[in-house]
């Protein structure tokens, strides 16, 4: 049947999938059409909760350094030798090239 | 008539281009940039009919300069002396990645660099670029392959420090080109010890004769060496992040189809050179260590990265790993029939169909990633908000790129994540499931990006996206959905010949051997 | 065409199975939760009240959201996570069971989350934000042991039987691999059972692992701007996947069925196949959601990528471990 992907081991077919979802968009749509309307807020009732806070919109984006902050803390101490490493040396740079070499040359002399 | 001299057309016409573009450019702006995409396009139509050529007919040899390969010089040479273009199976599909990509950037630069300075010089090493190439991929003659690696080398450092306003850009293009020459100088002493050895240059040759003496072990480390660092192979990828940043967005495109031809030659000294003589089972373990390596740490980097395109290449870096491990298990596992018949072939065909889908969708996300620095002149992303309000095309092709990199179903990157995991499961079950860890930091640091340029409050003033940026992007959308939903055509019809072309190393060495 | 068309009708079925059952077993959660706490607690409907009463809210969408992400995010992260209902066996063998396998179940596991992420960042409030991004962290965390597990439990499968199509749901709980290994096998499972049971609440976002919607530190997390029939949706979409998860517990652990046992005719085979299927979900929920439910307390964020990076990824390798150890002893 055509577009259905045969691994070695396992099956995907990406068109009945999608047939899937065309029927399953339509009954969700009348689902979510039963609702209510959709309102687009502005003044009070449109800004973000901040507990009564007044902030400028620049305050309100969190930056990007800002975001995973768990998963940086709770991997620390993976991290901080990789950052360590990336220096921006170039000498660093040839050297690990080298180190790389002769390991590959040592292993793949004993071949 | 043009069918008989395919290969050396391909090569030779965005070479020709290239010097005739300054010419050109003296007389009018507009005449050059419909010519180099003219010179593109007609070069898409070659490798298409090529492609045809070799899937129906086999391996297609070209001789520079005479009829067969077998025709001996006056003093009584009995061997291949001249320069011998072979394009097998392997060879077409990386030239026809190369092609599709040097097109759509050629298209999108016509936008992007329409207020830079210099654009003769720009479109001239474009198509040195692209004409560099196609050489690498279509060679069989070493020392050929490391003439067209110069080539492309020079080029591409000359496009990546293009913006000699910013010092950022030189001090990456200077990296560059250290770390290009010391990886091609070690190629050459590679194919010099190869030649004092044997007296051959020539690919097939040199494949036949092959005795796997303690002088080829070295050669065989320096060659791997080399060329996966010139792939960005972890821990050798520390200048991919600068040289992809600073380069225009349209170049970084052609750069990872650059990176991806060194792969290509990688896998063509593995499989066709040293195939038939060494044990390659420590090879595959070498190959696929590197592979996993590149994955974990270039992802892990990448989250935690606030440039938008220094994300990006280190994503660059991790999909590569994804490549390498795919080969690299087949690799392994080539002197073993029963298992190379399993799942051998099949991460084989899982690797390769990665680095077609890797080139559409990082091109994709570089381009938009170009977009976004075009619109707001700002390339940091605690700088950046809410740009969803008003780009609403390039959101769109960025959720699209994002999800096929992260490997989220219908789109392509899906299908190949697919055949990588299950066959390289059967190898080595710790392979697969640090592939599929990798696959979901991908989508997080994908997320990273969405929320912190595009969603948000509206903080910055946008341009407008031209339509050749768009159009472009558009190409690329279309292809990545279309491998998504027919998969298995692409497979069957493109991928699994080029799988098969590297694991029969003897049919490419009798093609030129066994009709001299 | 006989797929196409099985594929059109089990969509609805399994949308109506997936939103009625996934509702109903919310309410006994609930209900179960405070006779834990000596409460009476709601009705068992409590849930079809809740989003009837959603549904007849108005939906705000904030000033600075970005509309588009904002208003379809619900809808496809229902959509998503109903069509997973197609591939999972549920007492019965699953409708597309030839066209899917368990690696697209994991992946469309993703959807739904990502969908909440990108509707809690498209919110553009820093509380939503925060939230979003705690999600993701948890995504991200609870990966690798999830994957360890399916690709343990296929490994030692593909070891014993040599089949074209190992990586399928139908396959792998029609030979249940509890018959097939030795002792230091049977240890392996038990400890990834273990490790599937704890991923379990984590994927769902319950507590002792709701820290994306703390209600009282971050006031909502991620779907505090949320409202009406979005709100609704993604209410709905929460006690899918909580089928979704249970079912796939079942399909890879206790895939048994007791219909062999009787002798009756093949449809009322059907029934009683998926009344034993709801009857071990239900068992699977009760000990993964609601006792978990009640007697913890909320985790920080980096305890619990902590925890999950360190002491559980190496007991599920110590489980795979085992299971290889099996094979060659």
């Amino acid at each position: 049947m055509i577009g259905t992907l045969e691994t070695g081991y396992g099956v995907w077919s990406a068109l009945y999938w999608l047939l899937g979802l065309v029927v399953l968009f339509i009954i969700v749509y009348f689902i979510y059409s039963l609702g209510g309307k959709t309102v687009k807020a502005s003044g009070d009732k449109g800004k973000p909760f901040l507990s009564g806070n007044e902030m400028e919109k620049e305050k309100i984006h969190v930056k990007a350094s800002n975001i995973y902050w768990g998963f940086t803390e709770a991997l620390k101490s993976y991290y901080t030798p990789l950052k360590g490493g990336h220096t921006g040396n170039i000498n660093d740079y040839v050297s690990w090239f080298v180190v790389v070499l002769a390991i590959v040359l040592i292993l793949a002399g004993g071949l | 008539m043009i069918n008989e001299h395919l290969p050396a057309l391909i090569i030779g016409i965005p070479l020709l281009a290239a010097f005739a573009t300054p010419l050109i450019s003296k007389i009018n702006d507009k005449l050059r940039n419909i010519f180099v995409i003219g010179i593109l396009g007609a070069t898409l139509c070659l490798v298409i009919s090529l492609a045809f050529n070799v899937f129906n007919n086999g391996i297609f040899v070209y001789v520079m300069g005479a009829k067969s390969p077998g025709l001996t010089l006056p003093s009584g040479y009995k061997m291949p002396v001249r320069i011998i273009l072979e394009v097998d199976g392997m060879s077409i599909f990386m030239a026809i990645i190369t092609s599709i990509v040097s097109l759509l950037g050629a298209i999108y630069s016509w936008a992007f660099m329409h207020k830079e300075t210099g654009k003769d010089k720009y479109y001239t090493l474009l198509l040195i670029l692209a004409a560099g190439m196609f050489g690498m991929e279509f060679t069989g003659d070493m020392f050929n392959f490391f003439v067209f690696l110069e080539i492309t080398s020079i080029a591409a450092c000359g496009l990546v420090g293009f913006r000699i306003n910013r010092g950022e850009s030189s001090e990456a293009a200077f990296k560059t080109m250290v770390m290009y020459t010391l990886g091609a100088l070690f190629v050459l002493f590679a194919i010099g010890i190869l030649y004092g050895e044997y007296d051959a240059l020539n690919i097939a040759t040199l494949a036949s004769r092959i005795r796997y003496t303690m002088l080829d072990k070295i050669a065989l480390g320096l060659l791997v060496t080399g060329l996966a660092m010139k792939a960005g192979a972890v821990p050798m990828h520390m200048w991919v992040p600068d040289a992809y940043a600073e380069a225009p967005a349209p170049i970084t495109m052609i750069l990872v189809a650059n990176s991806q031809a060194s792969l290509y030659g990688l896998f063509r000294v593995c499989f066709t050179l040293y195939g038939l003589t060494i044990s390659t089972y420590t090879l595959g373990w070498i190959i696929i260590i590197l592979g996993v390596l590149s994955m974990f740490i270039g992802v892990t980097m990448a989250l935690i990265q606030k440039k938008i395109k220094r994300l990006m290449a280190y994503h660059a870096i991790s999909q590569t790993g994804y490549m390498l491990l795919g080969v690299g298990v087949g690799l392994a596992v080539l002197s073993d029939a029963n298992a190379l018949n399993t799942y051998g072939l099949k991460a084989m065909e899982g690797g390769i169909f990665h680095i077609m889908n890797h080139a559409m969708y990082k091109g994709l996300l570089f381009l938009t990633a170009g977009a976004v620095i075009y619109a707001t002149g700002k390339r940091n992303l605690n700088e950046l908000g809410g740009l969803a309000h008003k780009m609403k095309f390039t959101a769109i092709f960025f959720i699209i790129g994002a999800a096929a990199i992260a490997g989220l179903p219908p789109f392509n990157g899906f299908a190949s994540k697919l055949i990588i995991y299950e066959s390289v499961y059967k190898f080595n079950p710790m392979l697969s499931v640090i592939a599929m860890l990798v696959s979901i930091l991908t989508l997080a640091s994908f997320v990273k990006v969405f929320q912190s340029a595009f969603l948000g409050p509206e903080i910055i003033e946008v341009k407008k996206e031209p339509k050749s940026m768009i159009f472009a992007m558009l190409c690329l959308s279309v292809i990545i959905i279309a491998f998504g939903l027919f998969p298995d055509i692409v497979v069957d019809k493109i991928v699994a010949p080029a799988a098969n072309a590297l694991v029969n190393s003897m049919q490419y060495i009798a093609a030129i051997l066994g009709g001299a | 065409m006989i797929l196409v068309l099985k594929s059109v009708i089990g969509a609805c079925l399994v949308a109506f199975i997936g939103i009625v059952f996934g509702l109903l077993y919310k309410g006994i959660d609930r209900k179960l939760h405070a006779h834990m706490q000596m409460r009476v607690g709601p009705p068992v409907t409590q849930p079809f009240k809740d989003v009837r009463k959603l549904f007849l809210k108005e939906n705000l969408v904030p000033e600075n959201a970005v509309d588009w992400v904002f208003n379809l995010m619900p809808v496809i992260s229902l959509v998503s996570v109903i069509s997973i209902l197609l591939y999972v066996p549920m007492g019965v063998d699953p409708i597309l069971s030839t066209k899917g396998d368990l690696i697209l179940v994991l992946y469309l596991l993703m959807l739904p989350a990502v969908c909440m992420i990108l509707g809690g960042f498209a919110s553009s409030s820093p509380y939503a934000t925060v939230g979003a991004q705690r999600e993701m962290v948890m995504m991200i965390s609870y990966e690798f042991p999830l994957a360890v597990t399916i690709i343990a439990i296929v490994w030692r499968l593909s070891k014993i039987y040599s089949a074209s199509n190992i990586f399928t749901l139908q396959f792998i709980a029609a030979h249940p691999l509890w018959n097939n290994v030795g002792v230091f096998g049977v240890i392996g499972l038990a400890i990834l059972l273990a490790v599937l049971l704890i991923v379990t609440p984590i994927e769902l976002s319950k507590i002792p692992f709701d820290v994306p919607e703390a209600e009282t530190e971050i006031a909502g997390g991620l779907l505090a701007e949320y409202s009406g029939k979005n709100l609704g949706m993604f209410y709905i979409s929460d006690a899918v996947k909580t089928v979704v998860m249970a079912s796939i517990v079942v399909a890879l652990f206790f895939p048994y069925n007791i219909s062999q046992y009787f002798s009756f005719p093949q449809y009322v085979d059907y029934v009683i196949d998926f009344a034993f299927f709801l009857f071990k979900a239900f068992v699977v929920i009760f000990v993964s959601v609601t006792v978990v439910r009640t007697s913890f307390a909320r985790l920080k964020i980096d305890q619990i990528a902590h925890m999950l990076w360190v002491p559980v990824t190496i007991t599920s390798i110590i489980g795979l471990l085992l299971l290889y150890l099996d094979t060659v002893f």
